[in-house]
């Protein structure tokens, strides 16, 4: 009943949005400043229709996931490592840290002169904006570890690897979880700036193409298709989450 | 009394401990506890009785004196000792079955035999309908229980106990020391039981150890000549009990 009422609730908010919008982008402003969500759906419908939104729509998104995908790959080692060794991980500490306030889109420029205009420098942007939260959370996860619970262990004279079997990795996983749900959002926001920078595709590069031409309907129908990627991204992390931690519940 | 000489099962030996080294948390800690010895350890909160715990089970170390499990020094961890601590630290993420198999994991049971133990634990813990339930679905009472549950199925031949039932309401409290009494009664291992509650430990024990505060160190020993086997509820009835209780209360607040 809750969640029925909820989805309602959300359509009518976005209704009300959207209606705001045309009303606005019809009788107050100029409509090279703003397109009306009709004139966005129009375009949306033709892109799609053409295929242009399937082969930009994938682009990003595959770009966006393996960044993510990697992040939690590499991320998450090095965060229980970090965990495991404090001295290594007080050592790199600043450094790291030095990095992860680095904004990376001024590394950008970089990935592309390195890695080229294709998929993969758009993949080590992603991978650049998501790995850090990543590693910072695992590290967290693993400090915040109950005491009792791996004095029960050892008590009990479980071995090192039983107690990260049963105890650091089962506490682990809410924070990676955080953190995956933090990093959809960067992993696209770095899948996209690797695409203004420098691509041929993907819908960053759309958006950036359509901004040049000054058609601001294409600009918005780029943005509107992030949206729903984004929405999308959260809402499968939500699932899989989730899923994974039902006893909470 | 049984007539033949008592077994030591844990002894201290002129132990202090402390964590920094201008705080003593433990001073000149002289103890034994016998096989079959059913021992309660009072004292204001922070006199450093968890401590005592941490030392008997190699968790924390002595700054002086010796530690001795079964007449072997304790270093690191030594087998067969049986922890419970009074916040469950069970898993939140296992069910209440898969918490009482870390027991029987670290104990090394085969794993066919899992399923079997577990059953016989549940049933002996009233907690069989509640198998698959999660700790957060359950109250404090059968939290407590899945914990016994879990050290039972450790089988240690010592048990230390840290305020195991403190965070349970009166009823639940006493409900829970009866269980205890009962599979204590069948088993006769050495228990060292921590607790602020002076008449849950006259009512457990058949010897209560008084500690006083910071550093800690042992005030006092007091027999406790109530029968056995011994329904902890109709216990606090007798005019002996209350003489005790009120004896120790008197010894505690002295200071």
């Amino acid at each position: 009943m809750r969640r029925i009422s909820l989805t309602l609730a959300r359509l009518a908010l976005a209704a009300f949005i959207l209606g705001l919008w045309e009303y606005a982008a019809t009788y107050w402003v100029d409509p090279f400043w703003l397109a009306k969500p009709s004139e966005i759906a129009a375009r949306l419908t033709e892109l799609a229709v053409s295929g242009d939104l399937w082969l930009h729509g994938r682009a990003t998104v595959t770009n966006a996931f393996w960044g993510l995908f990697f992040s939690v790959l590499i991320g998450v080692p090095i965060g229980l490592l970090f965990g495991a060794n404090r001295f290594l991980a007080d050592t790199i500490e600043p450094f790291f840290l030095g990095l992860y306030s680095l904004p990376r889109v001024a590394l950008a420029p970089l990935f592309i002169l390195w890695l080229g205009i294709d998929d993969l420098s758009k993949i080590v942007m992603a991978f650049s904006m998501v790995v850090f939260v990543v590693v910072l959370n695992t590290y967290e996860g693993v400090r915040a570890v109950d005491r009792e619970q791996l004095d029960m262990i050892r008590v009990m004279r479980g071995s090192q690897f039983y107690l990260v079997r049963r105890v650091v990795l089962p506490s682990v996983t809410p924070w990676v979880f955080a953190s995956i749900r933090a990093g959809v959002g960067l992993a696209l926001v770095g899948a996209v700036l690797g695409e203004f920078l420098g691509a041929n595709r993907g819908l960053g590069w759309y958006v950036e193409f359509s901004a040049g031409r000054l058609d601001v309907i294409g600009v918005f129908s780029g943005l509107f298709a992030l949206l729903a990627i984004g929405i999308g991204f959260n809402e499968v992390a939500r699932a899989i989450e989730a899923r994974f931690m039902r006893y909470r519940s | 009394m049984s007539e033949a000489p008592k077994k030591t099962a844990v002894e201290l030996h002129e132990v202090s401990l402390s964590y920094e080294p201008s705080i003593p948390v433990l001073r000149d800690i002289n103890l034994v506890i016998n096989e079959g010895e059913f021992v309660s350890i009072v004292g204001p909160s922070g006199c450093g009785k968890s401590s005592l715990l941490k030392l008997i089970s190699g968790l924390v170390n002595p700054i002086s004196g010796e530690v001795s499990v079964r007449g072997k020094k304790v270093v690191g961890t030594p087998p067969s000792i049986g922890f419970m601590f009074q916040r469950d630290a069970l898993l939140p993420w296992a069910n209440v079955k898969d918490n009482i198999r870390v027991g029987l994991e670290c104990a090394g049971v085969t794993r066919s035999d899992h399923d079997s133990r577990i059953q016989s634990l549940l049933d002996l813990l009233g907690l069989a309908e509640f198998g698959s339930h999660y700790p957060h679905a359950l109250s404090g009472g059968m939290r407590q229980r899945t914990a016994l549950g879990r050290l039972l199925a450790y089988a240690p031949e010592i048990y230390l106990m840290d305020e195991p039932f403190g965070a349970l309401d009166a009823l639940t409290k006493i409900a829970m020391g009866r269980e205890l009494l009962r599979i204590w009664g069948e088993q006769k291992r050495p228990v060292l039981f921590v607790t602020h509650d002076i008449e849950e430990a006259v009512s457990l024990s058949d010897r209560v150890v008084v500690m006083s505060w910071r550093p800690g160190t042992i005030k006092a020993n007091y027999e406790v000549a109530l029968e056995r086997p011994r329904d902890p509820r109709k216990v606090r009835m007798l005019p002996e009990f209350h003489a005790l209780v009120d004896k120790i209360w008197s010894d505690i607040t002295e200071e």
